[in-house]
C-alpha cells in the first residue's frame, strides 16, 4: 500500500496520442474520452464529475483550503489549480487508495484512535496532506505541522489532527523495519 | 413591553392553534410503525423502531441531520441502551416527513425567558405554561429542524421510550411464546434469554411482539446505563476517512448534470439583459437558465454543463447587465452608524424590547457614583462551510425527487414543490450528510434554484454548485450589532445597575418569511434571539434593564453557529470584565461574587479557573513573560461553558496556546462528542475573533473566498482541554456553547497583556 506502487513499479502511465486523456490515478489507468474534455480542466473536476471518484472534495477553487488535496508522484497538490496536462504523465494518488477499512494507512487508524472527523468534509484533503507529510518526515513536531498542514477545517479539527498525525508518525516508526511500513515510506 | 406581557402575546397564537389538545408527555410522540418505510424483513414496533425479523438488528428512524455534531451517533446511542443492543446494531434510516419527527424542544427553546427562571424542576410558572403551550404548538407543526443544539434534548425522552417500549414487546412476545416469566428473560446484545436454556434474538420475536402490549415501561436509571455516558466511538467515521462517506455535492446519478449560478452581484439585485452566445458555444456547456428569487435568494443565472467546470466557464463568460436592488443598496458601514444612533437612542429613552427588567435601573442610576458606559460592536459574518452550498435535484413524470445537504429537509419539500408546481406529496427529499452546517443550512434557497433548474433538463438530474465565491457573497450572514452598555457604580466601584441596550436585525421573523412564509405574520414578533445571552446575564446586579431594538437592514441574515449568543457573549462578558477592572478585582472573584445565585454557572467557571491554575486558585499556575490569561462565562442553549485563554501577541494577533473549557451540559451522553463540539466551538468562534467580517458596497459583499476571508488553520490552532461539570439534569445543548466564550476571553486576555480595551471584532491586526 498504496496498491499503485505494487502494481506500476515504473511508476508512470504516458498519455497515449490518440484521442482522449490518459491518466494514471491509484495504479489504473483512466481514459478521459469525453470530447468537452480538455488539457486545461482541473485534475478535481476529472476525478470528481468524470470519474466520479467524489472522495477528493471542492472546497474553494483557489488552492486556499486543500479540501482537494491529492498525491501527484507522492507529493501533495491542491487538484483544483492542477490541470490535466500538467499530471497526464504522471502517477496521481487520491483518498480512495490511501487504505480500507481492513488495511488502514496509519494515519486513518490514528484519525479512529482520535475520533478527528466531525462533518468530515475536509478529512480527505487532512489525510492527504498528512501522508505526504509523514512519507518525507517521519518525525514531524509542531512547527513542521504548522508548516505542511494548511488546509482548512471549518470544524476545528485541528487539535486532534495533531496529535493524530503525532500518533501515526511513532506508530510508523516503530514498524520501519517491517514490510509494510517500508511501503509508506 | 413588560417582557410577561411579550411572552403572552406571542403566545396567543399559539394558543388559538392548540384549543383541544389534551396531555403532552413523551409517550405521545411514540407514533405508529406505519410511519415508517416499508421494507421486507423489517417490521416496525413504533414510529421510530423497526427490527430486522432475519438477524434482529434495529433499524432506527433518523430525524436530524449529521452535519459534524454527532447527532447520528449520540441518538443511534440512546435507542442502543434502552433496546440493549451494541452500538453497531443500530442502522440509521432516514425519517420521513411525518410530524412526528418534529423538534419540539428547539421551539420551546426559543421562547424568551430568563434561564433562572427556566431552570428545569424550578420554573415559575408563567414558564410553565409558556412551554406547554410552545410544546403542543411545536408538535401540531411537526417542523423538522436540526438546530438550536436541541438535538439531543429533544430526543432524550422520546427515543429512550421508544426504545424501551419496543424492548418490553420483544420480552413480551418471547416470555408467551416460551410460556416462562416475563421477570426471569434477560437481554444481551439483542439476544433475549431464559436462565433454563431458550434463547433468540430480537428478529424472530418481532412479528409477534408487534401485537403485544408493552405493559408498564420503565426507563433505565442512569447507574444501570452502559452506553450512555461513555466515549463511544463515533459510527460515521470509516466513510470520513476513506472518501466514501457521501455529502450532498457528491451525489452521482445516471446521466447527471452540473449547474452554477451566477447571482447577481448586489444583494438583491437582478439582471437586465443577458447574452449567452458566448457561454453556449463553449463545449460542455447544456443551457442558461433564469432564476428568480427562492426563499430569499438573489435572482441568478444557471449555466448547466458536462461538468462544474463546464459549467462554471460558462457562466463566467455570460454578458449580463446586473442590477441592483429596487430599493436602492446598503453599506455595512452606513448600518453600523445606524445602529449605534439607534441603540444609543433607546438606551436614553428606555426603548426597545427589554427581554429582562428587573429593580429600577433609573433609581440606581440616580443613586450611583459614577456611571460607566462603553459602545460595543459586531460585524456582519459568513458561514463557509466546507461543502460548497449544493442540492441535486431530478423532475420528471411529474416527481420531483431532491437530494440535500440540509438541516430542514421539510422547508425543503415546499420551497421544491413550489418551484416546480406540484404538492408536496410528489417531492422526496434525501437528507446527505452535511459537510458543515452552522446554521447556513437552515435556509432552503438553493433547493428550489435546483429544482428550479432540473425543470430544464429533460428530466435528467443536475446538480446545482455554488462556487466559494458565491457563497461568500450571497449568504445569509450573521447581523451586525451594536449595544450600549452601562453600569451604574457605588462608591467601591461594584455596580448596582445595568442597562444594556443593542440594535441590530432580527432574524427569525426574516428567515420564517422567506423559508416558511406560512408561518410568518403580518408584525414581526419580537424575537429572543436578537438579546439571548445578553438579557439572561446570570450576575445578580439588582437593577437590570436588558433591551433590543430590531432593525431592517435589507442585508439578508441568517442563524450562524451559537445565533445572538455569538456577539452578546462578546458585549456581556467583555463589559463584565471592564466592570471587574473598574472595581479593581480579579476578574473571576468579580465573577464568582455576583453569582451567588447561580451556584451552576459559578462551579462551570471554578472548574476553569482551577484547571487553568488561575491566581488564587489551587495549583496556580505562572505563565511566562508575554502570555497573559482571560476568561469569559457564558449559558447558551441550556449550558453553560466556561473558558480561560492563554495568549501572546505575535505580530499583531494573539497567538492562542492554550484554552481551558468548563462545561456543564447536563447528563453527557458522548463525552468524547462533547470534547469534540467544544474544540469545535472554540475554533469557529476563534475564527470570528481573530478575522470574521463581512464588508458591504453599495450592496455588494466584499470578501469573496478565504484568501480575502482569513479562518483559523492548524497554526492559529491552540491546545484545547474540556473539562466537564457532573451533571444528573436533563442533557443541554452541545452544538453551539462552546462558540461564544472565545472572543470575549481572548479580548480580555488582550486587556491584561496590553492593557488595551478592544470593543469590536475582528481582533487581529489591532492587538499589538
Amino acid at each position: 500500500m498504496p496498491q499503485n506502487r505494487l502494481a506500476f513499479p515504473g511508476g508512470h502511465v504516458a498519455t497515449t496520442a490518440g484521442d482522449g486523456l490518459e491518466l494514471s490515478i491509484n495504479g489504473q489507468a483512466r481514459t478521459l474520452d469525453d470530447a468537452a474534455i480538455d488539457p486545461s480542466m482541473p485534475l478535481l473536476w476529472a476525478l470528481r464529475d468524470v470519474l466520479n471518484l467524489t472522495g477528493t472534495k471542492f472546497g474553494c477553487g483557489v488552492a486556499a483550503c486543500g479540501a482537494c488535496t491529492v498525491h501527484v508522484e507522492g507529493r501533495a497538490v491542491r487538484s483544483c489549480v492542477t490541470s490535466l496536462a500538467s499530471v497526464s504523465a504522471k502517477r496521481i494518488v487520491t483518498i480512495e487508495a490511501l487504505g480500507s477499512a481492513a488495511q488502514p494507512h496509519p494515519l486513518q487508524a490514528a484519525w479512529i484512535a482520535h475520533q478527528v472527523p466531525q462533518c468530515g468534509y475536509c478529512q480527505s484533503g487532512m489525510l492527504m496532506a498528512a501522508a505526504a507529510l509523514l512519507a518525507n518526515n517521519p518525525n514531524p513536531n509542531d512547527a513542521d505541522i504548522d508548516a505542511a498542514i494548511t488546509n482548512i477545517c471549518r470544524c476545528g479539527t485541528y487539535p486532534r489532527i495533531r496529535e493524530a498525525i503525532k500518533t501515526a508518525a511513532a506508530a510508523m516508526r516503530g514498524t520501519i523495519a517491517k514490510p509494510m511500513a517500508v511501503k509508506h515510506a | 413591553m413588560k417582557r410577561r406581557t411579550l411572552i403572552l402575546s406571542g403566545l396567543g397564537t399559539a394558543a388559538a392553534l392548540v384549543v383541544g389538545w389534551g396531555a403532552l408527555p413523551a409517550r405521545s410522540r411514540l407514533g405508529a410503525a406505519d410511519t415508517l418505510p416499508v421494507v421486507d424483513g423489517e417490521i416496525g414496533l413504533n414510529g421510530w423502531i423497526k427490527i430486522s425479523a432475519d438477524d434482529g438488528g434495529v433499524v432506527l428512524a433518523m430525524n436530524r441531520s449529521e452535519m459534524g455534531q454527532g447527532v447520528h451517533t449520540a441518538l443511534a446511542m440512546l435507542v442502543a441502551e434502552e433496546l440493549d443492543v451494541s452500538l453497531v446494531k443500530v442502522r440509521l434510516v432516514q425519517a420521513g416527513p411525518d410530524k412526528l419527527y418534529g423538534n419540539v424542544a428547539g421551539f420551546v427553546a426559543a421562547l424568551p425567558f430568563h434561564p433562572a427562571d427556566a431552570e428545569p424542576g424550578r420554573e415559575t410558572r408563567t414558564v410553565k405554561t409558556g412551554q406547554w403551550l410552545m410544546a403542543k404548538l411545536a408538535r401540531e407543526l411537526g417542523i423538522n429542524v436540526t438546530g438550536g443544539s436541541a438535538t439531543v434534548a429533544d430526543a432524550w425522552d422520546v427515543l429512550r421510550i421508544a426504545a424501551a417500549t419496543a424492548r418490553a414487546q420483544l420480552l413480551g412476545a418471547a416470555s408467551l411464546e416460551w410460556r416462562l416469566p416475563l421477570a426471569e428473560l434477560s437481554v444481551t446484545n439483542g439476544v433475549i434469554s431464559h436462565p433454563s436454556g431458550p434463547q433468540g434474538h430480537y428478529g424472530l420475536f418481532v412479528k409477534a411482539a408487534a401485537a403485544t402490549p408493552s405493559g408498564e415501561v420503565i426507563l433505565k436509571t442512569p447507574k444501570q446505563w452502559s452506553l450512555i455516558g461513555t466515549p463511544a466511538p463515533r459510527t460515521d467515521l470509516q466513510g470520513k476517512i476513506d472518501g466514501s462517506a457521501q455529502f450532498g455535492i457528491d451525489v452521482r446519478l445516471p446521466d447527471q448534470l452540473y449547474a452554477v449560478v451566477r447571482h447577481a452581484p448586489a444583494l438583491g439585485g437582478s439582471y437586465g439583459a443577458v447574452n449567452v452566445d458566448a457561454a453556449l458555444k463553449l463545449p460542455g456547456v447544456e443551457r442558461v437558465v433564469r432564476l428568480g428569487t427562492y426563499a430569499g435568494s438573489t435572482d441568478a443565472l444557471a449555466v448547466v454543463g458536462r461538468t462544474y467546470w463546464h459549467a462554471q466557464r460558462g457562466a463566467q463568460a455570460l454578458q449580463v447587465e446586473w442590477r441592483g436592488p429596487p430599493a436602492g443598496s446598503v453599506n455595512s458601514a452606513t448600518i453600523d452608524l445606524a445602529l449605534e444612533r439607534t441603540a444609543r437612542a433607546a438606551a436614553d429613552e428606555n426603548g426597545g424590547v427589554a427581554f429582562h427588567s428587573r429593580g429600577d435601573v433609573t433609581e440606581a442610576s440616580n443613586n450611583a457614583a459614577r456611571q460607566f458606559e462603553q459602545v460595543y460592536r459586531v460585524p456582519y459574518l459568513a458561514h463557509l462551510t466546507m461543502e460548497p452550498i449544493n442540492c441535486t435535484a431530478r423532475v420528471a413524470e411529474g416527481r420531483v425527487e431532491v437530494w440535500a445537504p440540509t438541516q430542514m429537509p421539510g422547508a425543503a419539500r415546499q420551497v421544491a414543490a413550489r418551484a416546480a408546481g406540484v404538492d408536496e406529496a410528489a417531492v422526496t427529499v434525501h437528507v446527505t450528510y452535511l459537510g458543515g452546517g452552522f446554521g447556513r443550512r437552515l435556509d432552503v434557497d438553493f433547493v428550489g434554484q435546483a429544482v428550479r433548474i432540473a425543470l430544464e433538463t429533460g428530466g435528467r438530474p443536475v446538480q446545482l454548485v455554488w462556487s466559494r465565491e458565491e457563497d461568500t457573497t450571497h449568504d445569509f450572514y450573521r447581523p451586525a450589532a451594536v449595544a450600549v452598555m452601562r453600569a451604574s457604580l457605588d462608591a467601591q466601584g461594584l455596580p448596582t445597575g445595568l442597562m444594556l441596550t443593542s440594535a441590530g436585525d432580527a432574524i427569525t421573523p426574516r428567515w420564517l418569511e422567506r423559508g416558511m412564509p406560512a408561518l410568518a405574520g403580518p408584525v414581526d414578533m419580537p424575537d429572543k434571539t436578537a438579546s439571548e445571552g445578553l438579557f439572561g446575564l446570570p450576575y445578580g446586579v439588582p437593577n437590570q434593564r436588558i433591551a433590543h431594538v430590531a432593525t431592517r437592514s435589507r442585508v439578508p441574515v441568517g442563524f450562524w453557529r451559537s445565533v445572538g449568543h455569538s456577539h452578546n457573549a462578546f458585549f456581556g462578558e467583555c463589559f463584565i470584565d471592564e466592570l471587574a477592572a473598574e472595581a479593581r478585582q480579579d476578574p473571576v472573584a468579580f465573577r464568582l461574587a455576583l453569582l451567588k445565585d447561580a451556584p451552576r454557572h459559578a462551579a462551570a467557571l471554578r472548574l476553569a479557573a482551577e484547571k487553568a491554575g488561575w491566581p488564587g486558585f489551587a495549583k496556580e499556575q505562572a505563565l511566562p513573560a508575554g502570555v497573559a490569561r482571560g476568561v469569559a462565562l457564558h449559558e447558551s442553549f441550556g449550558s453553560i461553558v466556561a473558558q480561560v485563554v492563554e495568549l501572546s501577541i505575535e505580530g499583531g494577533k494573539p497567538k492562542l496556546r492554550r484554552v481551558v473549557c468548563a462545561a456543564d451540559v447536563g447528563t453527557v451522553v458522548n463525552p468524547t462528542i462533547v470534547a469534540q463540539q467544544m474544540e469545535g466551538g472554540v475554533i469557529f468562534g476563534l475564527s470570528a475573533a481573530l478575522y470574521g467580517r463581512i464588508d458591504i458596497i453599495e450592496s455588494v459583499v466584499q470578501q469573496t473566498n478565504f484568501s480575502s476571508h482569513p479562518v483559523v488553520t492548524m497554526i492559529d490552532a491552540p491546545r484545547i482541554e474540556t473539562h466537564l461539570v457532573a451533571s444528573t439534569r436533563p442533557p443541554g445543548g452541545v452544538g453551539e456553547p462552546g462558540t461564544p466564550p472565545i472572543a470575549p476571553a481572548v479580548a480580555n486576555a488582550i486587556f491584561v497583556l496590553t492593557g488595551k480595551r478592544l470593543r469590536s471584532l475582528p481582533l487581529a491586526g489591532r492587538s499589538g
